[in-house]
């Protein structure tokens, strides 16, 4: 051990330890008397569309975008991806933006935000469900759909969508857009006819407000739960179980073009 | 004086304390690289990109959805609460939070290492510096030659402010030389954002600032080394008052551990935030995440720091000049 | 000639809790002379010791170190100091020299060549560089009192110096002790509970019970009419009866006589006992020892 070599572990320790002062002083001034310098807003979308390898997929929408209700918890999104994949033999790639319970107010806003519109800028494929929140909410649709409220529902509900597509459009002229339709799950209940009425009524103004944009296909779900619903249904009789998940995912599956 | 350091210094070399932190360091420090190493492939495979919009998105789309669980801690649904609106800011703003590289990873294991690991590697030094003059008896042969005793402490205190120094740059070389080998030695001069500013009513942003990279690691080394040196002052106080190395180290370790485990749980005891431990995690008000006691902030938290780090000094000199040596 | 005075302790008192451990001790050391410091365990010698050298504060009275006040001239007294307090503790992790070097840094002006020369002094030369923990504990005594002779000391504080070490090591000391003493003048406190070593040693003896110094002398002084002699006589009834018409004597329980030890009449009274017909089997000269000359001193007192 060398007088030499404690020496220099000394000064190098000096010198350490007055650069951590330094530090430490910066952080206290920042802290505090650091003026804001002004954030870059960058809300043009991206500049650069990187260079995609197969296929991109985008999901918008609520908790039937998510997959809630599927054990395996893929979704009607997971469970067409996979098929895309299998078919295609090219790498498919997921963005999956739904949000639980989320309406078409809120699906209006986050389109709007700079990444979702750069996420959509590079979709080969969008897929979108929306509505179920708006006219169910979670039930209480059931006492009150016979009233005139759930037309001043519906009509700012097709405002957010049509505004919702303008979006998607906007951002992507390309790709193919599949608006999932609602299905009654109510249908076995005693008012279950008179709720389908309603739901027919809301899909046919849904499809056409797509049938307005180029490339926005409306895919009905309606039939598919007509008969033997409680079968496709999860314990919440609400959401899709996995058998119920599969059948949108056939069904959107036969519409794919490559 | 300086020949005391010296001395200090000399027997703190001889000890080879520092080389075995050194090596608990790069072996914990290889571990961090190998588990975020495997994070990012697996987050790459399942999302099948490795663009950080996306995952920033998807992160987003995650919490959001976690969010709307009603299962979840009102304290829990807060700082997630938080730490969204803050994701939806850097993605606002195109700014990576995580640019890949090893300063990035110096940054998160700071971070982490703040309020437990760090102090711990401190406290091997300090627990140890003056108790084991006495469990050796050479305390005997120090104390009685023509230097008083003040001078004495002073140099022996010195010393471990020198090697906490030593530690804390330890740590951030063998961190960035060992994550650098896997994710790259680059982006120093990736931006930042900083100044979120926690309040009551959530994530206020009106003051936040963007900074390179290495402005905000230096800042993250300065507040590390002063919550080091208040971890390494109180093992000091600790190693004066308490003969057994060992005793004070059991001590400080129920202090910092008890530290962490109350952090996450006394935000409804206002005055726990007087306790030191739990202000160790100076960094997150950097980082901009909630306190774990509302009103709490970094001043406070540095002066909470400050008066345990002077009551501590003030100890450890008033009792070492004072006390009989047997 | 009265030689200068280099440690002077007046009234020296400590209390530790309600307990008065020292109850005034008064002495001084002069130079080149060594003083002994005799008292069982438990008497007060290491804390009188450790006061000495400014471990403990004293509760009250002065010690004044070549003239400097310890308490109030901390440095300049502790300069004139070297000691050992109990066994001498150095770092076992660096070697010799750097254990040297170490306490050489704690006072001014020891330059290397100083190092060197008491390294030879102590005749460590060939092992300064290894390590102190390979070092056998005679090594370490001496490297102890090395690092005590660095400042060139006129008081040098030993506590209990042959604690530990084998006969040979004992005596080496013994005259190194001397050695330090008469030809380089210093002078040395020696403590220890062990009296033949404080006899051989030392030139004045302070003995010291329950933290009084009962006497301070020196050993010649100390160690007069302190000898005895025993006796194993046959017919003992009768040898009894003319010892005791001599000199004071004492019935030991294995059946020997003790008397005191007087060089000019043991003769006469071995003659007389002789003439009454009383056969001597065997006449023996017992050395003093600590515990008889406490119990003399103290009156009968046990030892703590």
């Amino acid at each position: 051990m060398n007088k030499n070599v404690i020496r220099s572990i000394t000064v190098i320790a000096v010198l350490f330890c007055l650069l951590w002062l330094i530090g430490l002083g910066s952080a206290v001034g920042e802290y505090y008397a650091g003026k804001p310098a002004k954030v870059p807003e960058t809300n043009t979308v991206s500049k650069k569309v990187e260079n995609k390898k197969g296929l991109t997929i985008v999901a918008l929408g609520d908790s039937l975008t998510r997959g809630t209700g599927d054990e395996t918890g893929k979704g009607y999104v997971g469970m067409l991806l996979d098929e895309i994949k299998e078919k295609s033999k090219r790498p498919a790639q997921l963005t999956n933006l739904g949000i639980n319970g989320q309406t078409s107010n809120q699906l209006r806003k986050q389109v709007q935000q700079t990444e979702v519109g750069r996420q959509i800028q590079k979709a080969d494929i969008v897929l979108v469900t929306i509505g179920g929140n708006d006219l169910f909410r979670g039930g209480q649709g059931l006492t009150d759909f016979k009233t005139k409220e759930i037309a001043a529902i519906e009509k700012k509900y097709l405002d957010n969508l049509k505004f919702t597509f303008e979006q998607i459009r906007k951002n992507n002229r390309e790709a193919n857009v599949f608006f999932i339709g609602l299905y009654n799950p109510f249908i076995d209940l005693d008012q279950g006819k008179e709720m389908s009425k309603v739901v027919r009524h809301w899909n046919y103004d849904s499809a056409e407000v797509s049938a307005a944009f180029p490339k926005i296909i409306f895919v009905p779900t309606f039939d598919l739960f007509e008969l033997k619903v409680s079968d496709y249904l999860y314990a919440d009789k609400f959401h899709p179980n996995t058998k119920g998940y599969r059948l949108i995912a056939e069904r959107v599956a036969s519409l794919l073009t490559w | 004086m300086n020949k005391l350091i010296q001395n200090e210094m000399m027997k703190l070399i001889a000890k080879k304390r520092l080389i075995v932190i050194a090596l608990i360091i790069g072996v914990l420090v290889m571990l961090f690289t190998y588990a975020q190493y495997k994070q990012v492939q697996t987050q790459r495979e399942k999302l099948g990109t490795s663009d950080w919009r996306t995952i920033l998105q998807q992160q987003i789309v995650d919490t959001t959805n976690r969010l709307s669980s009603s299962r979840m801690q009102d304290e829990w649904k807060k700082q997630l609460q938080i730490s969204l609106k803050q994701q939806q800011y850097y993605l606002d703003h195109d700014i990576n939070p995580a640019e890949p590289g090893a300063p990035t990873f110096m940054r998160v294991f700071l971070e982490s290492s703040i309020d437990l690991f760090i102090p711990l590697m401190v406290m091997v030094i300090a627990s140890d510096l003056v108790s084991s003059e006495h469990s050796l008896g050479s305390i005997k042969l120090l104390l009685t030659r023509p230097v008083k005793r003040w001078k004495v402490l002073l140099s022996k205190y010195i010393t471990l402010c020198l090697a906490i120094s030593l530690i804390i740059a330890i740590s951030g070389i063998l961190s960035y030389l060992i994550s650098g080998a896997v994710f790259g030695f680059k982006g120093w001069g990736a931006p930042i954002l900083t100044g979120f500013n926690v309040t009551e009513s959530g994530l206020n942003t009106s003051a936040v600032k963007l900074m390179s990279m290495w402005r905000f690691l230096l800042m993250d080394f300065g507040l590390v080394w002063f919550v080091a040196i208040v971890v390494g002052s109180l093992s000091f106080m600790l190693s004066v008052l308490i003969r057994s190395t060992a005793a004070g180290m059991g001590v400080m370790l129920a202090a910092l551990i008890s530290g962490a485990i109350l952090t996450n749980m006394v935000s409804s005891w206002e005055s726990a935030k007087y306790l030191f431990m739990v202000n160790l995690r100076l960094t997150d008000y950097m980082k901009g995440t909630a306190p774990p006691i509302e009103g709490m902030n970094l001043s406070f938290s540095i002066i909470v720091l400050f008066v345990w780090w002077a009551a501590a000094l003030f100890v450890s000199f008033f009792v070492f000049t004072k006390k009989d040596v047997y | 000639m009265e030689k200068k005075i280099t440690l002077a302790v007046k009234n020296l008192k400590k209390v530790i809790g309600k307990k008065e451990i020292i109850k005034g001790l008064t002495f001084d050391l002069r130079e080149g002379e060594v003083f002994g410091f005799l008292g069982p365990n438990g008497a007060g010698k290491t804390t009188t010791i450790r006061m000495l050298v400014g471990l403990i504060k004293p509760t009250s009275g002065s010690i004044h170190i070549c003239g400097y006040n310890l308490d109030e001239h901390f440095q300049e007294a502790m300069m004139s100091l070297g000691c050992i307090v109990e066994n001498p503790e150095l770092y076992p992790y660096l070697s010799g020299y750097n254990n040297l070097l170490h306490f050489a840094r704690m006072l001014d002006g020891i330059s290397g060549e100083r190092i060197k020369e008491v390294t030879e002094l102590v005749g460590l030369t060939e092992r300064i560089h290894d390590k102190v923990k390979t070092y056998s504990l005679g090594m370490r005594q001496r490297l102890g009192i090395a690092q005590a002779l660095l400042g060139r000391p006129k008081v040098l504080i030993l506590d209990e110096p042959t604690n530990g070490l084998d006969p040979a090591g004992i005596r080496e000391m013994r005259e190194f002790i001397r050695f330090l003493a008469e030809d380089e003048g210093l002078s040395v406190l020696v403590s220890s509970h062990l009296l033949s070593e404080i006899q051989l040693l030392c030139d004045r003896v302070a003995i010291i019970s329950k933290g009084t110094i009962i006497r301070t002398d020196t050993v010649q002084q100390l160690l007069a009419n302190r000898e005895r002699v025993v006796w194993r006589i046959s017919p003992f009834e009768k040898g009894k009866q003319v010892l005791s018409s001599l000199t004071p004597m004492e019935e030991k329980e294995d059946g020997t006589i003790l008397t005191e030890f007087d060089e000019e009449k043991i003769p006469e009274w071995n003659k007389q006992l002789v003439e009454a017909g009383v056969s001597v089997i065997e006449m023996n000269r017992k050395m003093p020892v600590l515990e008889d000359l406490f119990l003399e001193l103290t009156g009968g007192d046990s030892i703590e």
